[in-house]
């Protein structure tokens, strides 16, 4: 069972400085939770990748397959020739085709979000209620009582309201 | 907005979601009454005894509902707007007014598609309008307009009610914490375990910001092609290529217009003051100001073509258009639309609220009977003058027109009292840093460190 430390700031920028010495004093990749998105984090915890435009761009990729495949695939199954003009018009169906890239696009976009943001939350998590309204919290990880000790001073020394510690069902 | 510090904000927009006070509760009341009584039971009614309880009738067959569905889809665009064009052109001021916005353009729309429901004679059949394997081996015709308006409003739809709620989970995560009973279980299920990790908000800035991009382009051409299922047929003073700019410039126009309206209420009847001010209401008639003129243009445009296009069912069009029966609402688009607006010029006026309502719902005023003269002033008058007749609405399709209102009105209502109409996360964002008040409880304010 790991014990979560948890310090809470006021300011965006004492909680990450406190982020960047805790990662820097050894100790695990500390997570935040704040009100608010803060700027800088990534030059602090590291850079994130995005895989959600991975999903977008391949949900927007199937969506125009589908989409023209849906349009011309009718016109042609069930043919309605009109004043000798091809049978797939290419004008109208694009605008299938435009109409659902976005849809699928769309949706490939939530489902991305959701994976890779750990949505919705089945497990319980460690929660700081406070960072909701306007405390910028620092959570750490630590397995004994020596990291749970550099963690506390760490927290403090760097201006921590509060510092407390959470236990984790796991 | 200075004073406020954070935990304000959470406070007030809580207070806004539980504190309901019978002032609430006569509007509610009223707006579910006007609805049942003006738009479901006229419907029932013209269900009942067949679609002559409207007024449509040959050679005019399109009417008020059409000319609702054009006016709803196009106030459904300044949600789009707001929302998308300015989170990507990182405006602050967007960031206290754009829920609300978006809940406009989502029950705007869920108001237009019904409104296309009512104009079918058989709206149990609607489902035909769907690709799905069945046994009729009936297929939708994709080369038709109407069915890329099927497919346009049903992914407008289902992307702008996407990008409400998502831009929403973080303020369902704050709400949930500071509520208790059956709106707590709601929270929690609606903000799915937000915590507001630094990953979780790093996710969703990338999420929010793909959906912008791609809800962009779709309104554009939800519009566009909502225009062409009037430009695509051969009708004098429809079939022409301006059509699409002008439907879109149309429907920006008339939602900022809608956009201040609602400000207006939300200011004035939940406590909103502190967050909505005076530079929301400036830059939307700035906003105002340029999208009425570019729609004055494009008017002006259109008499030109049809003047210079010679054909003498061009000039006759234009001709009705301006000095025939329908006159008279012409001229008073003009005064609304294109007159009326200049008024925006002045600073002053633009940040005086009364006026700007006044001015708000005058214009929208306008934009419906634009709507209403593209449908009835075409069809009226086309070609042959045996063919030619007279488009009066009927009392049911007025009622429905107030109904729609009213319709609209209620969805808003229960709106507001269900999802943070400030968006809690992005007020904060313009704010400073937190400082608490150097205050009763003697806590010393914040000092950054760095």
């Amino acid at each position: 069972m790991a014990t979560h430390i948890i310090g809470l700031f006021h300011g965006p920028d004492s909680a990450l400085a406190a982020a960047g010495k805790l990662r820097g004093a050894g100790l695990p990749t500390p997570e935040l939770q704040s009100p608010v998105p803060i700027e800088g984090v990534e030059e602090v915890l590291g850079v994130k990748k995005a895989v959600i435009k991975r999903f977008t761009f391949f949900g927007g990729l199937i969506g125009a397959a589908s989409g023209f495949l849906l349009a011309a695939g009718t016109a042609v199954l069930w043919a309605h020739p009109t004043g000798g003009r091809p049978i797939i018009t290419i004008p109208p169906f694009l605008i299938i085709t435009y109409e659902l890239t976005i849809l699928f696009g769309i949706l490939a976009t939530v489902l991305g979000f959701l994976i890779s943001a750990r949505l919705p939350a089945i497990r319980e998590r460690i929660y700081v209620p406070e960072a909701a309204v306007d405390k910028f919290a620092v959570i750490v990880a630590c397995d004994d009582d020596e990291h749970r000790g550099r963690a506390e001073a760490i927290l403090r020394e760097a201006g921590a309201e509060e510092v407390r510690a959470s236990m984790e069902q796991s | 907005m200075d004073k406020l510090q954070y935990a304000d904000v959470n406070r007030d927009v809580v207070r806004s979601l539980v504190e309901t006070g019978p002032r609430y509760y006569t509007a509610l009341f009223i707006a579910i009454g006007v609805t049942l009584a003006c738009f479901f039971f006229p419907w029932f009614y013209q269900l009942y005894y067949g679609i002559g309880a409207a007024g449509m009738n040959h050679p005019a067959v399109w009417g008020t509902y059409l000319a609702s569905f054009i006016f709803w889809i196009g106030l459904s665009h300044s949600g789009t707007l707001l929302s998308c064009v300015l989170h990507l052109t990182n405006s602050e001021w967007r960031k206290a007014m754009y829920r609300s916005a978006e809940a406009m353009t989502l029950f705007s729309l869920m108001v237009a598609a019904t409104m296309v429901l009512v104009h079918v004679g058989r709206p149990w059949f609607v489902h035909w309008t769907m690709p799905y394997p069945n046994q009729m081996e009936l297929w939708p015709n994709f080369r038709s307009p109407l069915l890329f308006d099927v497919m346009a409003v049903a992914t407008y739809l289902t992307g702008s009610s996407i990008f409400i709620y998502m831009g929403a989970i973080p303020d369902f995560a704050a709400v949930r914490d500071r509520t208790s009973g059956w709106r707590r279980h709601m929270y929690v299920l609606l903000s799915l375990g937000w915590r507001g990790t630094d990953k979780q908000w790093h996710r969703l800035g990338w999420a929010y910001t793909f959906l912008a991009v791609l809800i962009i382009p779709l309104a554009v051409s939800v519009h566009s092609i909502v225009s062409w299922d009037f430009a695509m047929s051969i009708v004098p003073a429809l079939h022409q290529t301006i059509f699409a700019p002008y439907f879109v410039v149309g429907a920006i126009y008339s939602g900022t217009a809608g956009i201040v309206t609602v400000m207006f209420v939300l200011r004035k009847y939940m406590n909103f003051e502190q967050y909505i001010t005076r530079v929301h209401f400036d830059n939307l008639g700035k906003l105002m100001l340029v999208l009425s003129l570019i729609w004055t243009y494009i008017n002006i445009l259109e008499v030109f073509t049809g003047w210079y296009s010679g054909t003498s069912t061009e000039l006759e069009a234009m001709k009705y258009k301006m000095f025939g029966y329908y006159a008279p609402l012409y001229w008073e688009m003009i005064a609304f639309c294109a007159v009326a607006p200049l008024l925006l010029i002045s600073k002053r006026f633009r940040t005086s609220f009364v006026p700007m309502l006044i001015l708000s719902v005058a214009v929208n005023i306008g934009m419906y009977t634009e709507r209403f003269l593209i449908v009835t002033t075409s069809l009226s008058r086309q070609y042959l003058p045996d063919a030619w007749g007279l488009y009066v609405p009927s009392l049911v399709e007025v009622s429905i027109l107030i109904g729609s209102l009213a319709l609209f009105t209620t969805l808003f209502l229960i709106f507001v009292k269900i999802f943070p109409s400030v968006s809690i996360y992005e007020v904060k964002e313009t704010m400073a840093t937190p400082n608490r008040r150097p205050s009763e409880e003697g806590v010393p304010q914040w000092q950054p460190t760095s």
